[in-house]
């Protein structure tokens, strides 16, 4: 039976012979509710599909049977019956679960989906109906698994990630199934999010690396200084007001530090997690230019902020982190444009992908420090920021988002960064599904520029997506 | 195979995509397990992807005999015919992808055995998750038939480049400043040149996905860096 192929027109007649798979939906529901969602049971997850597949079936027979066809991989229309709420329940669970199908071992191209429910159909793009199993989930070892449930009855765990900017780590859980469709045997495939436990696992690994390894220096010099103070500086009243003035320094250095290290240890915990709310990109960069004004003004430099009216480039975001990007930005800028210099900050709302991240002066050497996934119907906003600085030499480009890289021969001045302002920058655009570049002639200044989705009409729509998707 | 029942001819070629496909989720697998033995110091992982590579060999045999078959007795016309092509010298790319991975497991075998340098071993990694998702992307572009999404792969060849240079210069530094690193050093170049290649791969499939899909070829002229001439 070409289990997959059929047309979606499923009859929504009698459904008597499925009642029996109907009770057992609330029943399983009870039982991830007791359990909590502290274990997930995969046992449960396959009690109902076991019984959501009964229902499935039995349309199909009767479709068969009355000439017609049923619908499989796509959701299940479960507005006008009230008696399928089954099928809603299995499409709108959290976890990615599917059922695949599959007549012979040696054939791939008989392993199909008989059923994905919603979190599955966006996990790997399945768009059509009884589209193949090999062509959403590719690997081995999922596939291997796979294999062991249908032919060989062998319940199986794997671990494996989805690439991509916002890698996620999965378990996913192959179980065989006795319910067959026609000749076909059936398997049921659940997923697990792992992401959130791998990423905090390696966070404070990383966190502890990197602030045990940075806060070393700052406290070697703090205590040097405070022995310097206890020994023969002890009645030197000039030399204890300089030797404190340092340490002050170097104790504002280390809480900062500290700061940052949280700060992007928070950022990369919710990486995976798009942000909620809307910010206007135009409005934030205003709001920072006021925040450094004074700082400027010590410096002499000048801003020459080159904004569309408010409104005019509304993105998607988290308003504290787009107001941190601009800030780190803005900062660096500052810190790099000698006396008297002009910071240029400038918006573009409504650039395809490749616009936005397109190089401005031809001469200068250029890179993509982070490019989203490719999307050609997204629009961007784009914020450059340009100091008339040193410039980088190209070698340094790739690495600017490294953390606490630094580059060599670089005066980094008396307001000394932490050297994680751009990791910052880079994993707030990253969770942000933007891009970041960055180009600079050397001896001329250097430009930085981050792009990110714009927000999608709905309620107050931006005249300008409007008019860029006209 | 075991030809007990009838194939139609959509199904044979349905069967030859799906087959390059699993190729290619094995090849990725073995590209990603060899960064992260090299990363993560892990011998045995290392030795799964040299031991891996053959399981690539044989199914890229059998797609090109499939791929023969289907030329030979159903004399394939225009799209069909760029299908069962495009095919064919996929798995020849992704074959070669698996080469390499095999190489850089073997040299992570060696690694493991040298002082750690973490910070070396950490550029290698980043440029190996950029190849990475590259290699994913362009396999995605593949199954999905998204010509716009291949377009985006082949265009973005530079930024693998840009990495490579820069690593380059970096072992570099590392080599003058300590003649002991040289053996270590030496391997790890290797590795970047290698996970280039796999990169220039990638944008080879996303040449042959656009030719498959349009019939024509991507020519305009690529945003190529010059490589070690600055």
């Amino acid at each position: 039976m070409p289990l997959a192929n059929l047309p979606l027109d499923g009859p929504q007649r009698s459904r008597n012979s499925a009642r029996w798979s109907l009770w057992l939906g609330p029943a399983a529901l009870l039982g991830l509710a007791v359990t909590g969602q502290a274990e997930p049971a995969p046992a449960v997850l396959a009690a109902l599909a076991v019984a959501g597949l009964g229902l499935f079936l039995n349309r199909e027979r009767e479709a068969e049977a009355s000439g017609g066809a049923a619908m499989v991989v796509a959701a299940p229309d479960a507005t006008s019956e009230p008696s399928a709420p089954f099928a809603a329940i299995l499409d709108r669970l959290p976890d990615p679960l599917m059922v695949i199908a599959a007549e012979e071992a040696d054939d791939l191209t008989g392993r199909r989906f008989l059923f994905a429910n919603a979190a599955a159909r966006e996990l790997f793009k399945i768009q059509h109906q009884g589209a193949l199993l090999v062509t959403a989930v590719r690997h081995p070892r999922v596939l291997e698994a796979v294999d062991e449930a249908l032919f060989g009855a062998i319940e199986g765990v794997v671990e494996f990630e989805t690439g991509g900017a916002q890698g996620r780590s999965w378990l996913a859980y192959a179980r065989p199934l006795k319910e067959t469709a026609g000749r076909s045997k059936l398997a049921l495939l659940a997923l697990r999010d792992e992401t959130d436990a791998r990423r905090s696992e390696r966070t404070r690994a990383d966190f502890l690396a990197n602030a045990s390894h940075e806060l070393r220096t700052p406290l070697a010099s703090l205590s040097g200084f405070i022995e310097t103070l206890r020994g023969h500086a002890k009645d030197d009243p000039g030399a204890r007001d300089k030797f404190l003035a340092i340490m002050l320094a170097q104790a504002e250095r280390m809480s900062r530090l500290i700061d940052d290290l949280m700060s992007l240890s928070r950022i990369e915990l919710n990486e995976h997690i798009a942000p909620a709310g809307r910010v206007d990109l135009s409005m934030a960069a205003i709001d920072v230019i006021d925040a450094l004004a004074p700082q400027a003004r010590d410096k002499g430099v000048t801003f020459d902020p080159v904004l569309p009216p408010r409104g005019g480039a509304v993105v998607d975001g988290d308003r504290d982190q787009i107001i941190q990007v601009v800030q780190n930005l803005v900062d660096n800028a500052i810190k790099y444009t000698p006396q008297d210099g002009v910071v240029r900050v400038e918006v573009f709302p409504g650039l395809a992908a490749e616009a936005a991240a397109a190089a401005r002066d031809p001469a200068a050497s250029r890179m993509s420090l982070l490019t989203p996934d490719h999307d050609p119907t997204e629009r961007y906003a784009v914020l450059r920021v340009t100091d008339r600085g040193p410039g980088l030499a190209r070698e340094h480009l790739p690495r600017l988002t490294e953390r606490f890289y630094r580059v060599e021969g670089q005066k980094s001045g008396d307001r000394s960064g932490t050297g994680l302002g751009l990791a910052i920058v880079k994993h707030i655009m990253n969770r942000h599904r933007g891009g970041l570049t960055v180009e600079s002639v050397q001896g001329s200044g250097a430009t930085f520029g981050v792009y990110l989705p714009m927000a999608k009409a709905e309620g107050g729509v931006s005249p300008k997506v409007a008019a860029t998707e006209a | 195979m075991t030809e007990h029942t009838v194939k139609s001819y959509g199904e044979e070629l349905a069967h030859l995509t799906a087959e390059v496909t699993r190729m290619g989720g094995i090849a990725e697998s073995q590209v990603a397990d060899c960064i992260a033995a090299i990363a993560r110091r892990d011998g045995p992982l290392a030795q799964a992807v040299v031991a891996g590579d053959e399981r690539l060999d044989t199914l890229q045999s059998e797609i090109e005999r499939k791929a023969f078959r289907l030329i030979a007795l159903r004399q394939p016309m225009a799209v069909d015919l760029r299908h069962a092509v495009a095919a064919l010298k996929i798995s020849m790319s992704l074959e070669r992808c698996g080469d390499m991975a095999k190489n850089i497991g073997k040299r992570a075998l060696i690694l493991t055995e040298a002082d750690p340098m973490s910070a070396l071993t950490r550029s290698i990694e980043r440029m190996g998750k950029l190849v990475q998702g590259r290699l994913k992307d362009v396999l995605d572009a593949y199954t999905t038939s998204d010509l716009q999404r291949a377009i985006g792969v082949w265009s973005r060849d530079e930024e693998v480049d840009e990495h490579y240079n820069a690593i380059f210069r970096e072992l570099l530094t590392y080599m003058m400043g300590d003649p002991r690193t040289i053996n270590a050093c030496t391997h790890l170049l290797f590795v970047a040149k290698n996970l280039e290649r796999i990169g220039d791969h990638a944008t080879n499939i996303a040449e042959i996905i656009h030719f498959e899909l349009t019939g024509e070829e991507l020519t305009s002229q690529r945003p190529k860096l010059d490589v070690l001439s600055h």
